[in-house]
């Protein structure tokens, strides 16, 4: 689906001596994301995971190396519009991407822009708004909406582009803990159920327990790679990355020092619960045996 | 004061007034203000006013409304209606002190004060029964013809429909400047106008970087759902002409018709 071939991004930066200097943000990134994945970019603020991003949706260009979108070069500039179609965008301040002033014109904006038929923009936006559970508040003002609605929103106005790939670049950053378990299980039922490909740019350990590849990134570099088993059992590499490590996996850790036998794989918190139980109850069964 | 601006507030109910097209309601608006400078004739004001009522009453919106527009407007009224009376040369009808009132001053106060108040209410059922969307739509059809001689009429209607969209967000972040640097001691309601005006300075300045932040950010989700600001749009919901949209343009060229003909005949 998406292929990044070693980019290296650089931004302008002026210092306090007003001189001209280039910061380099992503420093030879190389990145596959096959179709249908859950792909988690994990990373401490300023690691350069936003750019990286951006430049998925051709709205930043590398300075050198190539992204390919499905085998479409993004230095492409005759074929931006169908980048742009390919891959959905979902940003963290969700009052700043919002542009229609009721939940349904909002959604609409895409497929007005696409010179789309005025029948089948209503279709697609009532199939888009039904996804994401917004279909009762068509009409509402988006100011109306809470933080977690308004987000989920901005994933419909994603949708309304038909994308085979939607990139959420910290789409729970503003969100309360209520909200962002509603934007994240969205995305994974998107994930599961349609088959989009999901790039989820984070900086909270606990959202990527069930993606199905992780990368971190620091200071403009990939410093690993893998399923969450594989990033979470790495202690150093998270210390690196300056990540929490998510609090099911410390609990596993304190169990097993404490010769609790719970194995490493578990990293979901439905997982951590059963398996205490089976061992609760084994141990109880063994102790009533020896009475 | 601020929570007495009526534009964008939409009164969400199904009626013939809401129904009819943006640009009828637009043009509506155009010849109600045309005919109320047509007047000469105090009493001739009645015949606005009641329109106003009709309208208000069709459009199911209720008395409070009609009545919410004129509030923010209060203080203009009622220099509008002193000033006028009492600065208007010809037959003195009262003096007190250094103060004539003369019966032309009483007759200019009226229209005036008549004049601005069924300007402002006739004008505020427009927002009360479109959409801000339907506005700008309405707006940027009307003004289609102007596209081709290079003025950028589609942008304009995008930035009419921005501006209504983050007018809120924009409160709200003043708010919250405000909340931010009162509990660090500001004091916004104290001081002569002077220090006043200074403690308005430290909001917008913040408040102006605000707005810069978000709009190279909202460019950026535009841009991503392929807003290009050049090529053709389409409409999820088309403006179309039906028959009450005919029949509007007819009744509103009569109404003019006649506030002319009184105008020049009589």
């Amino acid at each position: 689906m998406i292929k990044i071939d070693n980019i290296v991004h650089k931004y302008t930066v002026w210092d306090d001596e007003n001189t001209k200097n280039e910061k380099v943000v992503l420093d030879g990134i190389s990145l596959d994301i096959p179709s249908s994945t859950f792909m988690a970019i994990l990373g401490p603020n300023g690691s350069g995971k936003s750019t990286l991003a951006k430049h998925l949706n051709v709205l930043l260009l590398p300075d050198e190396g190539t992204v390919w979108i499905d085998g479409i070069n993004t230095a492409d500039v005759d074929k931006l519009w169908d980048i742009r179609s390919q891959v959905g965008m979902v940003f963290q301040n969700p009052d700043n991407q919002i542009i229609g002033t009721s939940v349904e014109e909002d959604v609409a904006f895409g497929p007005e822009n696409k010179n789309m038929e005025s029948s089948k923009i209503r279709t697609l936006v009532e199939s888009c708004l039904k996804r994401v559970g917004l279909w009762q508040k068509r009409k509402e003002s988006p100011t109306r909406l809470s933080g977690g609605q308004k987000q989920r929103l901005g994933t419909a106005d994603a949708l309304a582009g038909v994308p085979k790939c939607i990139v959420m670049d910290e789409p729970t950053a503003m969100l309360d803990p209520e909200a962002r378990k509603e934007v994240i299980r969205l995305i994974h039922d998107l994930n599961k159920n349609e088959g989009i490909t999901i790039v989820l740019i984070t900086h909270h350990t606990d959202e990527v327990a069930d993606a199905d590849q992780i990368v971190l990134m620091k200071e403009g570099h990939i410093i690993g790679k893998g399923t969450p088993m594989e990033i979470f059992s790495n202690k150093e590499l998270l210390r690196a990355a300056k990540m929490d490590i998510p609090p099911r996996v410390e609990l596993g850790d304190k169990l097993r020092e404490a010769g609790i036998p719970v194995p490493e794989s578990i990293l979901t918190e439905e997982k951590m619960k059963s398996e205490i139980l089976r061992l609760y109850n084994e141990t109880k069964g063994k102790g009533e045996a020896t009475c | 004061m601020i929570r007495d601006i009526t534009i964008g507030q939409y009164y969400d109910v199904p009626s013939v007034i809401h129904r009819l097209d943006p640009r009828v309601k637009l043009m509506g608006v155009l010849i109600y203000i045309v005919a109320l400078f047509l007047i000469r004739n105090p009493v001739l004001y009645i015949v606005p006013l009641v329109v106003t009522i009709v309208l208000y009453a069709a459009a199911k919106v209720p008395a409070s409304y009609f009545f919410k527009g004129l509030r923010g407007i209060i203080l203009l009224l009622l220099f509008t209606f002193v000033f006028r009376m009492l600065y208007t040369p010809g037959d003195v009808i009262a003096s007190f002190w250094i103060f004539n009132i003369t019966s032309q001053g009483v007759v200019k106060a009226i229209q005036m004060t008549a004049r601005i108040a069924l300007m402002i209410t006739g004008a505020a059922l427009i927002s009360y029964t479109s959409t801000p969307k339907a506005l700008a739509d309405g707006l940027e059809k009307a003004f289609s013809c102007f596209q081709r001689i290079g003025i950028p009429v589609h942008d304009m209607a995008i930035i009419v429909m921005i501006a209504f969209r983050f007018i809120p967000i924009m409160f709200e972040e003043l708010n919250l400047l405000m909340d931010a640097q009162a509990a660090r001691g500001a004091k916004f309601s104290e001081g002569n106008i002077l220090q006043k005006c200074k403690g308005v300075i430290t909001l917008l300045l913040p408040l102006f970087m605000m707005s810069v932040n978000r709009s190279s950010d909202l460019a950026m989700a535009m841009e991503a759902r392929g807003y290009s600001g050049s090529h053709e749009v389409s409409r999820m919901y088309p403006l179309r002409y039906r028959t009450a949209d005919y029949v509007s343009y007819v009744l509103l060229a009569l109404y003019l018709a006649a506030f002319i003909f009184i105008r020049v005949f009589l």
